[in-house]
């Protein structure tokens, strides 16, 4: 299989992902984006072994490990604050004089709050990755004019 | 700015003289060893600091000792 082949592949399986997300939306069932998900991942992969032409040696290697592992870091801090935050409110320590359930400042971390949260940490994590991504391709010398 | 490779000094390396020496194109070289035209390109401008076993292969198409296509500056 060739490279352009492959990331047609890859579009067409975005495409076809993106589709069968609206659909489970629809049909309220989260078991078939997620299924699909996974053999999703599970044909590019599949795919990209069957690719003839070379698309990754160690630089590029180092670029793709770079910017995942800064990726990595820089999540790492806001889920950890994120953690924090939840941990606290599992200890809660007794007032005085002692409120009421009533009176206590609405749970930060209810359970859509959190898939809101997880949406956003998922939206930054790919904005952090294409970024770094960028960065370090630059560094690297990937749109380096030639002079031949 | 060149690569840094860790104890501060920049590596250089005459890959460019080899391969005009050899006629070769940077996409010869880069099929010859395993790599994109892109990595040789990097490694000439000094962006990047090939791992000792590219470096190796490098040297070895060449038919050179290592030491005469990359030194420190």
């Amino acid at each position: 299989m060739k490279k352009n082949t492959f990331y047609l592949l890859c579009g067409c399986i975005a495409v076809v992902l993106l589709a069968i997300f609206w659909y489970s939306v629809e049909i309220h069932s989260p078991l078939v984006i997620e299924i699909a998900f996974i053999l999703g991942i599970v044909i590019a992969y599949l795919a990209r072994k069957k690719v003839t032409d070379l698309i990754e040696d160690e630089r590029s290697a180092k670029i793709t490990e770079q910017a995942v592992l800064r990726t990595f870091q820089v999540f790492l801090v806001g889920f950890c604050a994120l953690s924090i935050g939840a941990v606290m409110q599992l200890l809660t320590v007794p007032q005085f004089p002692p409120t009421y359930i009533a009176d206590r400042p609405k749970e930060l971390l209810s359970p859509r709050m959190m898939g809101y949260f997880q949406l956003f940490f998922f939206c930054l994590m790919i904005f952090l990755y294409v970024g770094f991504r960028i960065y370090y391709a630059r560094k690297y010398g990937e749109w380096e004019t030639d002079e031949e | 700015m060149p690569e840094n490779t860790g104890n501060g000094r920049p590596m250089k390396n005459k890959i460019k003289v080899f391969r005009a020496m050899n006629d070769l194109t940077q996409e010869d070289l880069a099929q010859a060893i395993g790599v994109t035209r892109q990595t040789i390109l990097a490694i000439e401008k000094g962006k990047y600091v090939p791992s000792l076993d590219l470096a190796f292969r490098i040297a070895r198409h060449f038919k050179v000792n290592i030491e005469e296509v990359f030194s420190y500056d």
